[in-house]
């Protein structure tokens, strides 16, 4: 066997942590929570950087027996199997940092004045959000209104009957929920009380189990 | 329909090509002739405002506001958000277009149809944007991951079979490097190339 083991790979499913679910499954998890939610979900930080700190590592053991000349028929064609499974990965990573960028843009303007939600994105997401908001308002301005008399030129309208100009997620929006346990009751919004049971699968407002989600009672499927 | 044009007609058919954009899925040529009309109506309206502003300023306190105010600020409003929808529309297509050739400005900026239906404004939004993608990427400060690349589909192998229909020059991969000349054909590492297929550069063999 070649010196850097790549058999027990960090991505092999048996490995488990305080939860029961190696950080693949837990990636996968608050992959699809993110893309499922309409509001940005606390980033995974810590998650992201072991896995790819693990990326890394197994990219470097790979490099080193592929460039070792003894390295059996074997091992070479493990290599292409932990290199597809290293792609894949990468993949759900990227996805899943990506469809908070699509949010971010989206919010942009809602987060920069929002102190709550600024706790749930990383120092880059708020520099990129702030940044975002900055050169939208820019072209809004360059393109409409700078031309437009003094009083009609700000953005920050009230008028009644109209929705706000700023963007914000809609946490009203039905998303289905997969129970993972047991769950304390939740209010909906005409006032019912729903109890999931584990594996129930419900359709709900994202708002009244928005706490489920953050302590990982639930999952969005 | 009398002749007469009424307020917020103009804006009417500003939104309208927004939708039109939105069914055909094309960008249209930008309509900077339909928004200085409105910007124009604007104007007019505001000067319309003005001596009823003043009229129910003079007015004394408690008596309603004239109805005609009420119907100017209403037309104003809404031309407002109709010209700020329009052109915040453009930007979401141009943010999908963007994504979808994996970043690559140039490969935007180069192409004449397209860069024919953008105005002045809207290259430099284009501009900024991407530069604050870069800024993002290199605060990731990782090279393991290429936060550009496709994420329509999980990859399936990590080698592809490659056509090449445009020249792209020497590029380096992990077999070393390679001159991809149009009408050669190549099995390479995808993650290595697959910026040149979503560029155009390469066709993949299915």
């Amino acid at each position: 066997m070649a010196p850097a083991g790549i058999q027990a790979g960090p991505f092999d499913l048996g490995a488990s942590s305080a939860q029961g679910a190696s950080p693949i499954q837990q990636l996968i998890r608050h992959w699809m929570n993110e893309r499922h939610a309409p509001d940005i979900l606390p980033i995974q930080e810590q998650l992201l950087a072991s896995i790819l700190d693990h990326i890394r590592r197994q990219s470097e053991a790979v490099q080193l027996i592929r460039s070792d000349p003894g390295a059996s028929q074997e091992e070479h064609f493990r290599i292409v199997l932990v290199q597809t499974e290293i792609e894949r990965i990468k993949f759900i990573v990227r996805s899943y940092l990506r469809t908070r960028l699509f949010k971010i843009e989206k919010y942009a303007r809602y987060i920069v004045s929002n102190v709550d939600i600024q706790t749930r994105i990383s120092a880059s997401e708020r520099t990129y959000a702030s940044k975002q908001a900055r050169i939208l308002d820019n072209h809004f301005w360059v393109t409409v209104l700078q031309s437009l008399p003094e009083a009609q030129s700000h953005l920050d309208d009230t008028p009644i009957f109209m929705p706000p100009m700023v963007t914000e997620p809609d946490k009203s929006r039905a998303v289905f929920v997969h129970a993972l346990k047991q769950c304390p009751p939740v209010i909906l919004p005409d006032g019912s009380s729903l109890e999931m049971a584990k594996d129930h699968i419900s359709l709900v407002p994202f708002s009244a189990v928005e706490n489920l989600i953050l302590r990982e009672e639930v999952e969005l499927v | 329909m009398a002749e007469a044009r009424q307020f917020g007609d103009l804006a009417t058919q500003l939104v309208l090509e927004s939708r039109r954009s939105t069914a055909t899925d094309t960008l249209l040529k930008y309509n900077d002739s339909l928004v200085r009309s409105i910007i124009r109506e604007q104007r007019d309206l505001e000067r319309a405002a003005d001596p009823l502003v003043q009229q129910s300023l003079d007015a004394p306190e408690g008596t309603p506001p004239p109805p005609g105010l009420i119907i100017i600020q209403t037309a104003i409003n809404r031309n407002k958000r109709c010209l700020l929808a329009y052109h915040s529309h453009r930007v979401e297509r141009f943010r999908d277009m963007y994504w979808a050739v994996g970043g690559a400005l140039p490969h935007i900026l180069s192409n004449a149809d397209i860069r024919s239906k953008l105005s002045p404004h809207e290259v430099d939004y284009l501009r900024q944007y991407h530069d604050s993608v870069m800024e993002y990427r290199a605060d990731l400060g990782t090279n393991e991951l290429d936060i550009m690349a496709g994420i329509e589909r999980p990859i399936k192998d990590l080698n592809v079979l490659v056509k090449v229909v445009k020249d792209c020059g020497v590029i380096q991969t992990e077999l070393g490097s390679i001159d991809f000349k149009k009408g050669q054909r190549f099995m390479v590492r995808r993650a290595d190339i697959e910026h040149l297929i979503v560029q155009g550069y390469l066709e993949e063999i299915v």
